[in-house]
């Protein structure tokens, strides 16, 4: 079947690379076979993409994974893949000069936002590379005096593997629990720290469940233990105020695509005063006062800066909406179902990630179900594999539970009949799996689930 | 920007601005980007409606034939990348659509 599939295929793909012999050279026809195989095929009546049939582009509700690119920002970054492709590092003609003009201003709308100089603003590719030079650029460059790190169980995969790569070097680090809230506790923080205590790093915004940390608190512990404090700050840009001043960070990083902007993008705040050091990951021309060579990409660094003065401009705004479509979700689907829990702190989380976990249903059978929206269990980096998330067991969330979580990401561009949709798909969805489930059903009838023994085998 | 020695725009003026941008709002292809525009453009309106001091009626005025110069410009953009098929949103009849 799938031998019979990929002929098919191919032979359509040789034909239609015949008729584009002119566009397509004879050398990348098995190239594009192999890439046709996995294409939407698009027609009026739908699209087909991994054997899944859709009459329409879902809803997308998914804004912790990525954000669409405001076209505002888009228009900003269309001059510079156009005539002004500069490279901001050439000194000597105009096209340096106008791209490097344009890298400073995005540079100067980044350190706006986040109450920052724009000195102290590095480039990165994303938010990733800027946790990675972070956590381990930090304690490769104080590595003499400084063994050990502090991070919680619920960060970013990101920072938790650079903190596994430096345990393999010799470092020592603390994963601090957190409570059924998400919340880390003040005090194990503060149990935590040692003499040869070299970084904190604790997350801003949470990109599973959406808890807002406790930053001020922490950042004033860093201050009297002379501690320097890193956070990820990728879901709370643009959507919380930062203000590196108010948190007393050190290091912070953040991401274009999050916050409208575009993929491929981001930045490192580096304290000035008291100066942070690093040790750069990537080595070459020197750019960015050496902590990030290589050539920066002018129209992404624009794209960004747009985004970033886009977001000042529209916090209140944005967050207003955001706030009401929220309550408008939540509202909805419990007035409609039971058995429905926020995971996560209530109180202390941004309001434009829900995440529910809903009782006796399957959470992969519920995202198959739900192909009309675009949904996912947590966070992308993970949504591929089947066990349950890392941050909603950190919580305490019972297996069960933290089998059938989904994230409702709500955005700038979300629309009041999109959650009404979500909701009667949602609702739709989940009552037609509680009627197939047999454990629904023992729970309808007064039997406790969790006093079942079950059969081992 | 606007230069302080010039008049505030007249009644009509912001009127037609308004109309303006809200008719290039419908010309965006997606679903999202047409209804924000929209949304957006009637509440900045809104926003603005009780301006009394000319200068800030000026700047209101040039922030938004600034944003329709976008919209416009974008709008064809969107225009040329459009995706065959539409949202779910905009499908005539969405019952029959979900099985």
């Amino acid at each position: 079947m799938a031998s019979k599939l990929i002929a098919s295929t191919l032979r359509k793909t040789l034909t239609k690379a015949a008729k584009t012999a002119g566009v397509r050279s004879l050398s990348n026809a098995t190239a594009a076979a192999v890439s046709t195989a996995y294409e939407p095929q698009e027609d009026q009546n739908g699209i087909t993409l991994k054997g899944v049939r859709i009459a329409g582009r879902p809803l997308y509700l998914d804004m912790q994974a990525t954000t669409p690119v405001d076209p505002r920002v888009l228009d900003a970054m269309l001059p510079f893949y156009l005539s002004r492709y500069g490279n901001p590092h050439s000194r000597t003609h105009l096209f340096g000069w106008e791209s490097e003009v344009a890298v400073e201003t995005a540079r100067s709308q980044i350190a706006d936002l986040i109450g920052a100089s724009p000195k102290e603003i590095i480039f990165t590719s994303g938010a990733t590379e800027s946790n990675n030079v972070s956590i381990k650029g930090v304690m490769h460059f104080y590595k003499d005096k400084k063994r050990h790190v502090i991070t919680t169980q619920t960060e970013h995969k990101c920072v938790l593997d650079s903190c596994r790569h430096l345990q393999q070097e010799g470092f020592e680090i603390t994963y601090l629990p957190v409570g059924a809230d998400g919340i880390v506790n003040l005090d194990e923080l503060r149990a935590a720290i040692r003499p040869d205590t070299g970084l904190i790093s604790v997350m801003a915004v949470n990109n599973e469940i959406g808890v807002i940390q406790p930053m001020e608190e922490i950042g004033q512990i860093c201050k009297e233990f002379k501690i320097p404090f890193h956070t990820d700050a990728a879901q709370a840009l643009g959507k919380i105020p930062v203000d590196v001043e108010k948190w007393n960070v050190s290091l912070m990083s953040l991401s274009g695509h999050k916050i409208y902007g575009p993929k491929g993008v981001g930045a490192l705040y580096m304290r000035r005063r008291p100066r942070i050091r690093v040790e750069p990951l990537i080595n070459g021309g020197g750019q960015e006062r050496g902590i990030r060579s290589g050539t920066l990409p002018t129209p992404l660094i624009v794209g960004f800066g747009s985004a970033c003065e886009i977001a000042k401009k529209e916090m209140d705004y944005d967050h207003k909406r955001i706030t009401a479509l929220h309550d408008r979700l939540l509202n909805g689907i419990k007035e409609k179902l039971d058995g429905v829990v926020v995971n996560g702190s209530m109180e202390r989380r941004y309001i434009g990630n829900l995440n529910l976990s809903f009782a006796y249903v399957e959470g992969e059978s519920l995202l198959m179900g739900l192909k009309e929206v675009a949904v996912s269990s947590g966070s992308a980096c993970t949504s591929a594999s089947l066990e349950p998330s890392y941050v909603l067991r950190a919580l305490g969330v019972d297996e069960d539970m933290a089998h059938t979580s989904i994230r409702f990401g709500i955005g700038r561009f979300t629309t009041e009949a999109e959650v009404d949709r979500a909701i009667e798909l949602t609702v739709k969805q989940v009552e037609k799996l509680r009627e197939m489930s047999p454990l629904y059903e023992m729970v309808k009838e007064g039997i406790d689930i969790k006093q079942i023994q079950w059969a081992q085998h | 920007m606007v230069s302080p020695g010039q008049a505030a725009p007249i009644r009509p003026e912001i009127l037609g601005l308004y109309r303006a941008l809200l008719r290039a709002a419908r010309e965006f292809r997606d679903y999202n980007v047409r209804e924000y525009t929209k949304r957006r453009a009637i509440d900045g309106f809104r926003e603005n409606q009780n301006l009394t001091d000319p200068e800030s009626i000026s700047s209101a005025y040039a922030e938004g034939k600034n944003q329709l110069a976008i919209a416009k410009r974008q709008a064809v953009v969107y225009s040329l990348y459009a995706p065959k098929v539409k949202s779910i949103m905009e499908l005539e009849n969405p019952a029959d659509l979900i099985n």
